[in-house]
């Protein structure tokens, strides 16, 4: 089956979507040892079926398996990759507390990690092509805690290994779209810390070729790290501009932005549903600054859709591609 | 030189704090039964501190949800709202929400001072308070003051409290203004809460310190804050060190001592010894007086013993440097 993905402001998401129901139960089951591995990407099936769904019923032209098998962007990973322990509590807010991976040996990728659902959900996305999505080494860096590696720079590496095998296998078995998720890079948005993080994507990203390789950032101080990634070797960055009132965009023309932008037009973070009328006039305030063709504008979401009850986001999703559908009439 | 050390605030419960917090929510136990429970593991977090020689000790504030929440509760016209992430952590805190200008219903640190020195002595205690500028950028002003009244409000409440902290017994007072180190601060700004800081320590016979942390000031905003009329300027060091390190070669400490954060209170691996070191010759190259050696910041976002382990090695750092540097 081929899906021609439209040519200009093709529609797309970030990657996570609201979890379907028994899909916390699931992941619960694998953790306490009830399932196995196997058992559990073959029970979270049925979840990632319903969010290919509603993807493919609000018109989605690239869409993802809606992350129904993580419970958390970095405890996903940290419990799949050999090295890491269990974790140890942190607060996250109040009394709340969640336990935060540590990684206490040498990092090891002895299987693939995220592969199973990007099957799957290829399997049942009537040729629309699924974005392979993982947490970059920046973010799994930040977000877990060392005791192993000696130095930022070792450990990041030994994160962008195990990230590139598991990205080079995705490849090998069909992705065309890769996305890393790096949402601690806005958090610290240093020169420093982006030519870390540089150093890192460059390492996992080297020699994939006929592949669109995408990095996803997200909230923060956005126009601040966004000057020094601009020379990372990737397609697109799909970036975060409506939760900040689009406050992002005339940084894009001041740095003479020319990569694909994966333009974030929907709040994942508000119940209000965006009106068509409101994401086509975040589309044409995009257009008229003449910054990007329309075949470089990707449509989508801030970021995951996690947040949201699944009736909303459904209909946020709705009107970003009637809004899209409209804009490449008039773009 | 003279070199001493200090935990720069709180630290992270232990998992008794977190179910004596939770069974209290629950009304499966009362007050009192959380206070003996707050007890036991402040006592561990004091002994801890007292054991490894640091000078200034802190309780741990284990009871404290987040630094603004024990005094939006003493004081009234001012209540709680959502959660917002707390800087670059994974942490949240609780919008304090203005309705009018503080009015302190009781002092939050006269009382824990005096539960908590019993168990510190002979060490006394230092206090920590949330600056008021940091206090009103990270509040929701629903006042209809402006901003520097409102300012000027919290530094008149938090005058109050340090004032009577110090009656308590407290041996040195830390303001927390972490918000001097965000990038789009303004100088303005930075100018207030000089200037406010400055009034809420004035007449204070004990040390005083302000303390930046999480990142590094700008110049410009750094400058303003250098006739704070506080005793020592603490800075986070290792967090950003080469930052760091370029601010205090070109601006100096403007005649305050200085306390340093050398000790990473937000990873969990054992700090570089030779690092340390390092950092510390080169920030206070051609300074002669006492020099205080902290975390970067405050120990709430690791796992309880990682704090404890973090504590050693301040103290035995410190101990190491002060043989070492003061040879050189
Ligand atoms: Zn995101």
């Amino acid at each position: 089956m081929s899906y021609q993905v439209p040519s200009k402001f093709p529609t797309t998401v970030i990657g996570s979507y609201p979890k379907i129901a028994g899909a916390s139960e699931i992941i619960k089951m694998r953790d306490k040892g009830l399932i196995s591995e196997a058992e559990f990407h073959e029970k979270i099936r049925r979840p990632i079926a319903e969010v290919v769904k509603d993807y493919i019923e609000a018109g989605i032209d690239i869409i993802s398996d809606g992350e129904q098998s993580r419970e958390d962007m970095v405890v996903y990973f940290a419990h799949r990759v050999k090295g890491y322990s269990e974790g140890d509590w942190v607060r996250i807010y109040d009394n709340m507390y969640f336990r935060k991976p540590i990684i206490v040996d040498e990092l090891r990728r002895e299987a693939s990690l995220a592969i199973d659902d990007w099957l799957y959900a290829s399997s049942i996305s009537g040729g629309r092509p699924v974005k392979f999505i993982i947490t970059g080494p920046y973010t799994m860096m930040e977000w877990s805690f060392n005791v192993h590696y000696k130095s930022r720079e070792e450990l990041i590496m030994a994160l962008a290994k195990i990230i590139r095998e598991e990205i080079l296998d995705a490849v090998k078995a069909g992705a065309k779209y890769v996305q890393v998720d790096e949402p601690a890079l806005s958090t610290r948005p240093w020169k420093e810390e982006a030519e870390l993080a540089g150093e890192a994507l460059r390492y996992v990203f080297a020699g994939l070729e006929g592949v669109k390789k995408i990095v996803h950032i997200c909230y923060g101080k956005l126009e601040k790290i966004l000057q020094y990634i601009l020379d990372y070797p990737v397609d697109q960055f799909a970036l975060e501009f409506k939760n900040s009132n689009f406050r992002l965009l005339p940084y894009l023309k001041e740095y003479g932005y020319d990569k694909e932008l994966g333009y974030g037009v929907v709040d994942v973070h508000s119940l209000q549903v965006e009106s068509v009328k409101e994401v086509r006039n975040a589309i044409d305030m995009l257009m008229k600054l003449d910054i990007l063709p329309p075949e470089k504008v990707y449509i989508n979401p801030d970021c995951g859709l996690k947040p949201l009850p699944r009736e909303i986001a459904k209909a946020k999703l709705i009107n970003m591609v009637k809004a899209a559908e409209e804009a490449r009439r008039a773009w | 030189m003279e070199i001493w050390g200090s935990v720069l605030g709180g630290y992270p419960r232990t998992r008794e704090e977190r179910h004596a917090l939770r069974d209290l929510e629950r009304g499966a136990i009362a007050t009192h039964e959380l206070e003996i429970r707050t007890l036991m593991a402040s006592s561990v977090i004091i002994g801890s501190q007292e054991a490894v020689g640091l000078r200034y000790v802190v309780d741990g504030m284990v009871d404290w949800h987040d630094m603004f929440r024990p005094f939006a509760s003493a004081w009234r016209n001012v209540t709680v709202g959502g959660l917002l992430r707390y800087f670059d952590n994974n942490f949240f805190y609780r919008i304090p929400v203005f309705t009018d200008r503080p009015d302190p219903e009781y002092f939050v640190w006269p009382g824990r001072l005096r539960t908590f020195s019993a168990i510190a002595d002979p060490q006394p205690l230092k206090v920590v308070v949330p600056g008021p500028l940091t206090f009103t950028l990270m509040s929701k002003n629903a006042s209809g003051m402006s901003k520097e009244d409102l300012a000027a409000s919290i530094a008149s409440a938090l005058a109050l409290e340090l004032r009577a902290a110090q009656d308590s017994g407290a041996i040195a007072v830390q303001i927390d203004e972490p918000m001097l180190s965000d990038s789009d601060i303004s100088a303005d700004d930075a100018r207030l809460a000089a200037e406010l800081i400055s009034s809420m320590v004035s007449g204070l016979k004990v040390p005083s310190i302000l303390a930046i942390y999480y990142n590094v000031p700008r110049d410009d905003v750094y400058e303003r804050l250098l006739d704070t009329k506080v005793t020592y300027i603490s800075l986070d060091v290792a967090d950003a060190p080469s930052r760091a390190l370029d601010l205090i070669a070109k601006k100096g400490f403007g005649g305050h001592r200085p306390v340093l954060g050398l000790i990473d209170a937000r990873r969990i691996e054992d700090d570089d010894y030779e690092r340390v070191k390092e950092w510390l010759l080169q920030a206070t190259r051609g300074y002669d007086g006492d020099v205080g050696v902290t975390t970067t910041t405050w120990f709430d976002t690791i796992p309880y013993r990682y704090s404890l382990r973090k504590t050693v090695i301040l103290g035995s750092y410190v101990e190491r440097l002060a043989s070492e540097v003061s040879r050189l």
